[in-house]
């Protein structure tokens, strides 16, 4: 439950370190898992000063009428942003827009997705759609992102 | 903390947005730590030197690191009672408006900008999107993030 | 003719697409859809004119609805001025027999929508509430349903004897067209739309694998 080491060598065929000329309105973004470890959820959990059982302990977590202990919503956010610089690392990302809609629970396979809905030349910016999938294909996150390019 | 308060009700929302849309209620300042820096990024697997990196010299907090930093009231303190405990969180807006370097002071103000209500599988739920807009110690708006905080009736 | 009956904008709360990117991603994409019906929720957008965009992508774009009511959420086409004055779109909790009443009288045509859903959806209502009289319609294919819920749509329907129509339910560009109706006629505006789903000639059909291979999801 990696995410895959990019191959910004080979953007055509890795989808990885694409620039703005090379990108166009429908492209899909490299399908990544991210790493939803115990281990890595503390690990966010402590940066952010966040320590709620749900998030750390599926014991907790089922108490509370939870189905185990949930990935952190900012978390998702932040698997999308790395999607986005691993795929563009040369933009900056000017806006990212999630709707948390669904429960996603850590030590399982998310699966996180990204589309190119738009371009604009004259403002070198690109709009994506992105998404976080769960294990049974339930949609979690929904989003979209405005990345700029120098 | 309990809250013996009795819980608002779908009629009462009505004068609830009327009275809370809008209003600034806290404000507190945040320092930008490398260490949490580097680990917030690290833990959601990104290997960008910008963010991963202290020695970089674009090193700067994640796109939505800010995300975190709330004020110590979710709330008003005298914010009705809408349905119970914290509720869960509806989603983040992160609009990036400049970097923000390791060291840096930021000055985030929060207001309630939206109540809504709206039906979904779970049942009746209120919407309340607070609003954290963040200045750094030059003056400078680096970032605003919408917050949607779902409690059930 | 093809319309995907059921997507959102940026107008609705937990919208996320912009119309004109709708039109883009379905002419790059070369989705087989002639047309979408906007359905924002709680509310029906006056305002907007996609005109200008109808004629320079041409696809059909028309604007409805999507209200909540005490047996869950209901589209309605033909929304017109008597119609958003006879209710309250923006509430949740409207009794679905005065929406059918009040859809039918100013000339709009009311079905809900999803409803193999979990507490937004008709069915559900029906094991605890019973049957409502003036329901002809509904939509059992939803691009948001979760496993099970379209099934339930579809197997229910059946045994009530409710017409079926699909739709996306999109609120991200990428997922229009999961869902989507296949109409015998040519439809050009709202009135078209009316007629068409007053004479029943109609199916619901699934694009998912043209649309996007990605799986479908679970709006709330």
């Amino acid at each position: 439950m990696t995410s895959p080491e990019p191959t910004s060598s080979d953007p055509a065929s890795s989808g990885y370190g694409v620039t703005f000329d090379q990108i166009e309105l429908g492209d899909e973004l490299p399908v990544e898992h991210p790493d939803v470890s115990l281990e890595r959820v503390k690990l966010w959990c402590d940066a952010a000063d966040q320590h709620f059982p749900r998030f750390l302990d599926h014991e907790a977590a089922r108490a509370e009428g939870l189905p185990g202990a949930l990935v952190p919503g900012i978390m998702n956010q932040g698997f999308l942003l790395a999607l986005l610089h691993r795929w563009a690392p040369s933009a900056t990302v000017r806006k990212i827009d999630t709707v948390f809609r669904g429960q996603m629970v850590i030590e399982t396979e998310l699966t996180i997705t990204g589309a190119v809905t738009d371009t604009d030349e004259d403002e070198r910016t690109v709009e994506v759609d992105l998404t976080v999938v769960g294990p049974d294909g339930r949609t979690g996150v929904i989003g979209t992102a405005i990345l700029a390019f120098e | 903390m309990n809250d013996d308060r009795p819980a608002a009700t779908q009629a009462d929302l009505p004068a609830i947005r009327e009275r809370w849309v809008g209003v600034e209620f806290d404000v507190a300042t945040f320092e930008m730590e490398p260490g949490r820096m580097v680990a917030w990024a690290t833990a959601c697997g990104d290997t960008d030197p910008r963010f991963i990196d202290p020695t970089h010299p674009d090193f700067q907090a994640y796109p939505n690191f800010t995300s975190h930093c709330t004020t110590h009231r979710v709330l008003p303190d005298e914010f009705p009672k809408i349905g119970p405990g914290f509720g869960i969180d509806g989603g983040k807006t992160v609009d990036c408006l400049g970097p923000i370097r390791a060291g840096d002071v930021l000055t985030g103000a929060a207001t309630i900008a939206d109540i809504y209500d709206k039906t979904g599988r779970s049942g009746t739920m209120v919407f309340i999107v607070q609003r954290m807009t963040y200045h750094n110690q030059r003056g400078e708006h680096v970032s605003t993030v919408d917050w949607k905080m779902i409690r059930q009736l | 003719m093809i319309l995907d009956l059921h997507t959102h904008s940026v107008k609705s709360d937990d919208g996320r697409a912009k119309v004109e990117n709708y039109c883009k991603w379905i002419q790059k994409k070369q989705l087989p859809l002639d047309g979408f019906v906007l359905t924002e929720h709680r509310q029906f957008d006056a305002d907007s004119d996609y005109r200008e965009l109808e004629d320079r992508y041409g696809l059909v774009i028309l604007k409805a609805s999507e209200v909540e009511t005490e047996y869950g959420h209901v589209l309605i086409y033909g929304v017109n001025d008597d119609l958003v004055n006879s209710f309250d779109f923006a509430d949740v909790t409207n009794p679905l027999p005065m929406v059918l009443e009040a859809a039918d009288r100013c000339g709009a045509f009311a079905a809900p929508c999803h409803p193999g859903r979990k507490n937004v959806g008709l069915f559900a209502h029906y094991l605890t509430k019973g049957a409502v009289d003036g329901v002809h319609t509904v939509e059992v294919l939803n691009g948001g349903s979760i496993p099970g819920e379209d099934e339930l749509s579809v197997t229910r329907a059946a045994e009530f004897g409710y017409r079926g129509f699909g739709g996306s339910d999109s609120h991200i560009v990428s997922r229009i067209g999961y869902c989507a109706t296949e109409f015998d006629d040519d439809i050009e505006d709202v009135d078209g739309l009316l007629n068409a789903l007053r004479g029943g000639s109609f199916r619901p059909i699934s694009l998912r694998g043209l649309a996007d291979d990605r799986e479908n999801g679970d709006q709330p």
